[in-house]
Formats: C-alpha cells, sequence, structure tokens
C-alpha cells in the first residue's frame, strides 16, 4: 500500500509473462492441473500396454461406468466446500433405489418414482444440512448417524430384496447412446455445467465459499451460515437421489446394500480434483475428472489382469496420496 | 458539526454479568471519534450493541436524530453502518471484489435466475481501490495472497464502499507493523476527507491522538468521560482509563 496512486509502468507484455510464470510456480495450479495431468498420462500408459483401452466403445463405456461417481462427487462437492462431509452418500443412493422401487411396486408412474428418489436424497439432505447447521453437531457426527439410520431404512422397506423393474425408460438411460456417448454420462455433464453455473455465477455459490472458508466472517458479513450449510447438503443429497435413479436404472432393480464403495470413490474425486478439504476453495471440473480418473484406473487394472480385490486398496492409497499432496493448504 | 449518532443510556447484560451499565456518547459526523477503554471497559460490547450483533436490553440509538434498532448485523448495515472487525471478516481464499461485494453482490436476470455480474463488480471495486489509493495488487486476487496492511485496506474500502453514515474500525492497526500502520492511518484520513464518519475503537493512545477529533473513554461498563482529543495529553487519557485521574 502507498499513499500515492500507483504507477504502472511495466509494458503489459512483461506483465503477461510475469502472470504466466507465476502461476506455473504456484501450488494451486498444479493442484488444479494434477487430475487432469494424471487422467492423461494414465490413458497413454494403458493404452501404450493394450490398444483397445483407447478404442472409442472402450472410452465410452468406461465413461458410462464413470456416471454415478462422477454424480455422487458432484454431491460430495457441496459438502467438502462447506469443510465438511457426507458420510451418508452411498447409504442415500440405496435407500433412494428402494423408495423409487417401493413406489413402483404401488403402481406409480415411473417419473413420479425417479421424482420420489430424487426427493429421498432431498430429505436426508436436508436432516444432515439441520443437524450440522442449526444444532451445530459436527457434520462428521451428523452423517454418520445418518449413514446408519439410512441404511436401517433402506434394509427395514425393503427387507432386504431387491425389486425387479423391468421398464424400457429407465433401463434406456443407461443403454441409449448419443454418437456412441451413453445418455447416462451426458445427463452427469449437463448435471455438472449446472452445478457450476450455481457455484460460480450466483450469489449463493459465492456464499457457499465464503462460508466454507471462514464462516465467522461470512456471520459477520451478514450471511446465514445455517441457511448456506442447508441448501448445500441438500444440493448433495438430491445428487445421491440422482445417483438412486442412475443406479437403478443400470442394474434394472432396486438396491437395498448400501455399496460403501460408491463412498470412497466420490471422496477420493473431490480430493483428486483439488477441492480444499477445509472448504471455500472449489472446481467442478476437478471432481469430474477425478472420477473419470478413478473409474479409468479401476478398468485399467482389469484390462492388466488386476484382481477386483486390488481395487479398494488402490483406492485407498490414491486417497491418501492426493490429501497428502493437499496437506495444511488454507 | 452535527451529531450523526447519538448511544443513550445503553445496558446489556449477560447474565449475571453486566456489560454495560448505561453509555451514552454522541458521535458527530465528518470526523474520526475514537473509544478507549481497558480489557473488559465494555468497549466492545458497546460496539458490537452498534454493528447489531447485540442487542441493548435497554435504552437508545439514534442516527441523525432518528431511533434504531438492531436485531442483526444486516440490520445496522441496512442503516448505513459498516464495521471493519479486528479479524477483518475476510474471506482469504476468495478474490478482493468477490469481498468486497460480499453479500451485496451485483446480479442480472429475473428472480430466480439471477446470475453475477461479475465484469461489472471487478470493474467498480477496481475504481473504488484506485480512489482511496490503495496498492492492492489486482482486484481478482485472492485476498489471502495479501499483506496485513493491504488485507486491512480491502476490509477499509470495503467499509468505504458501503457505508452511508458511520464506519467502525475495531483496533484497525493492532496486528499491523509502524509502516503499515501509517499506511492505514493515512487512509482512514483520506476516508474522513471524503465526508464519512468514523469511529475507532483503539488501544494505542498515541494513535488515538493522532488520528481522532473527539474521544470517549470507557470504564466499568460506562462512558465516564469524553473530550477533544486536542484538549487531553496521552497521560491524562492514560489517568483517565485506568481511573486514577478524574473524568471531564
Amino acid at each position: 500500500m502507498t499513499t500515492q496512486t500507483p504507477t504502472r509502468t511495466r509494458p503489459s507484455v512483461d506483465e503477461a509473462a510475469h502472470a504466466v510464470r507465476r502461476s506455473l510456480t504456484s501450488e494451486e495450479t498444479w493442484m488444479k492441473l494434477a487430475a487432469p495431468v494424471a487422467l492423461i498420462v494414465l490413458a497413454i500408459v494403458l493404452g501404450s500396454i493394450n490398444p483397445r483401452f483407447l478404442s472409442w466403445p472402450s472410452i465410452t463405456s468406461m465413461l458410462a461406468d464413470a456416471t454415478i461417481p462422477i454424480v455422487l462427487a458432484l454431491g460430495a462437492t457441496f459438502a467438502v466446500t462447506l469443510a465438511g462431509i457426507d458420510l451418508s452418500l452411498a447409504a442415500t443412493v440405496a435407500l433412494g433405489s428402494v423408495t423409487l422401487a417401493t413406489a413402483y411396486q404401488a403402481g406409480l408412474p415411473l417419473i413420479v418414482c425417479c421424482g420420489i428418489a430424487l426427493l429421498t436424497g432431498l430429505a436426508i439432505g436436508a436432516i444432515n444440512g439441520t443437524f450440522i447447521g442449526w444444532v451445530r453437531i459436527p457434520d462428521f457426527i451428523v452423517t454418520l448417524g445418518t449413514l446408519s439410520v439410512v441404511m436401517g431404512l433402506s434394509l427395514i422397506i425393503s427387507q432386504g430384496k431387491p425389486v425387479q423393474i423391468p421398464e424400457r425408460a429407465l433401463t434406456a438411460i443407461s443403454t441409449a447412446n448419443i454418437g456412441g456417448i451413453r445418455v447416462n454420462f451426458l445427463i452427469a455433464i449437463a448435471l455438472a455445467i449446472v452445478l457450476h453455473v450455481v457455484l460460480f455465477r450466483t450469489r449463493f455459490g459465492t456464499h457457499l465459499l465464503a462460508v466454507g472458508d471462514n464462516p465467522d466472517a461470512a456471520k459477520a458479513m451478514g450471511l446465514k451460515v445455517p441457511r448456506i450449510k442447508l441448501a448445500g447438503y441438500m444440493i448433495c443429497g438430491a445428487m445421491a437421489g440422482v445417483g438412486a435413479i442412475m443406479l437403478t436404472s443400470y442394474i434394472g432393480s432396486s438396491q437395498p446394500a448400501t455399496n460403501t464403495d460408491y463412498l470412497l470413490k466420490a471422496i477420493a474425486a473431490v480430493v483428486l480434483g483439488g477441492v480444499s478439504l477445509f472448504g471455500g476453495r472449489a472446481t467442478i471440473y476437478g471432481p469430474v475428472i477425478g472420477a473419470i480418473l478413478l473409474t479409468f484406473l479401476q478398468s485399467g487394472l482389469t484390462l492388466l489382469g488386476v484382481s477386483a480385490f486390488y481395487s479398494p486398496l488402490m483406492i485407498g492409497i490414491v486417497v491418501i496420496a492426493a490429501a497428502t499432496l493437499m496437506r495444511g493448504r488454507k | 458539526m452535527t451529531d450523526k449518532i447519538v448511544v443513550e443510556n445503553i445496558h446489556k447484560s449477560f447474565g449475571n454479568v453486566d456489560a454495560l451499565k448505561g453509555a451514552s456518547l454522541t458521535i458527530k459526523a465528518g470526523e474520526i471519534t475514537a473509544i478507549v477503554g481497558d480489557n473488559g471497559a465494555g468497549k466492545s460490547t458497546l460496539v458490537k450493541c452498534l454493528t447489531g450483533l447485540y442487542t441493548p436490553d435497554e435504552g437508545e440509538i439514534r442516527i441523525d436524530g432518528e431511533p434504531v434498532r438492531f436485531s442483526s448485523p444486516r440490520d445496522a448495515r441496512d442503516k448505513g453502518i459498516e464495521t471493519v472487525y479486528q479479524d477483518l471478516a475476510l474471506s482469504d481464499q476468495l478474490s478482493v471484489w468477490q469481498n468486497m461485494y460480499m453479500d451485496r453482490e451485483l446480479v442480472a436476470g429475473i428472480p430466480g435466475f439471477q446470475f453475477l455480474r461479475r465484469g461489472e463488480m471487478k470493474r467498480r471495486a477496481a475504481e473504488l481501490i484506485a480512489d482511496l489509493a490503495v496498492n492492492v495488487p489486482g482486484v481478482g486476487r485472492s485476498v489471502k495472497r495479501l499483506s496485513g496492511g493491504q488485507r486491512q485496506a480491502v476490509a477499509i474500502a470495503r467499509g468505504v464502499m458501503w457505508a452511508k453514515n458511520m464506519i467502525i474500525l475495531d483496533e484497525p492497526t493492532a496486528a499491523l507493523g509502524l509502516n503499515e500502520t501509517a499506511q492505514v492511518e493515512a487512509l482512514i484520513r483520506r476516508v474522513v476527507e471524503g465526508g464519512k464518519t468514523v469511529l475507532v475503537v483503539s488501544h494505542n493512545f498515541e494513535q488515538v491522538k493522532r488520528l481522532s477529533q473527539q474521544v470517549w473513554v470507557m470504564r466499568g461498563g460506562r462512558v465516564v468521560g469524553g473530550t477533544r482529543t486536542e484538549e487531553v495529553s496521552g497521560e491524562q487519557l492514560v489517568g483517565m482509563v485506568t481511573g486514577a485521574v478524574r473524568t471531564v
């Protein structure tokens, strides 16, 4: 700060070069580039081992497999941006598929059944957000509790039995394609674009980042912190609802048992995507690429003949490695 | 000059603790008023009543003669009172312009589909920063990359941007070095020259002497004295704060 008006004498070309150099040496740029660069490197390595890996049918089928991880990573991004976490994410997917199937058995139209799955996710998100925002219980404890509650509810409602849903309109979401690219993947990308706009082009998004960065400062500036947290967790829950619809569409039946793999992958994708675990800094494309990266890695291991039993081991290592890179970054 | 803000007989208790036991003072328009007092004298409670964080149990606050009642920081802001908190209340990872427009973002579009006018906000924030002759390196920078003095300047610039009636500065230079303190004081003077009313809470009597025109002394939850700053020495101020000197 000076007491005079700052003078700018440096030519703009120099300034631009300086800015480029500065951004190349900043940690932040590297964190943003980590997931895309890792994805490209992985694709090249696996492609050179087995050229079939990079064939169009293989790529589109892996992208389709990445759909549910992408959608859940989008949801988890909102919880993590608030410096929180949603452990109930995968359980909510199971409950959503159960409520969808229950509505289907009651003879409700398919579109209403899907709406019910979405509402289920929103409701769980609202419960999480209320306890975290107003009752002020740590996010970890609240969502650990709802994880168990939601898991129990799915088993009670379904009696643990999956329900077949032989509806072509529903399975078409996972099987129909446009130019080889599956519809479910396109839906996930559309959701990502919408959520990018919400996070970076609206007042709510700015407030969400501010609350995640520093809730005290946000409160002092007049932001309604509990309400913003509620909205963030409801978006997270809604994505679990979308995940439930996609899972049911993919399998063709409800899925009452919680697949914890989904939770791990979602959090791993968010961390890989460079979203700060301390809150306040996020991207949307990062977690999307992170989810694709994890799916490619898993498929690549299968391609190399590595047992699927190694998959959780690998995801765990990736999460810790990525989180180590992010340590102390606030 | 006319009284901008009048605080009359404010009481505030927290359980059994009476933090304010009838504090009264006036703040004149277009000058710098200081509040001094020892820890626990009630300064910050009084300030929080003025910023809307606390609602007084008793007493009245008037702005331009009109009684006001704040039940949230938003109420105080709506009445044109801006506060620069000691911890600055900045979101470190957000940019300078995002912080300056926090909760008052400019948007375009129909209700329900309103999008930020980022270009407009960046331009206006940059203009104000230039007007205040503050050397902040670009409004697009995140606040965490700024120095202590620059952060303080951003917080003050935000206050200037929105304060119709008064800016409250809570220990504005407590965390700064000598050089940065001088720069922030120069900025505060420019803000007042621009026609704003400023209330400073400070522990630093030298600073109060340098900056303010009017000083109020608090002790034990009351305002025990007030004087024109030019009529009092630093030593007398210390005496008034500790109770060693009989107050005016």
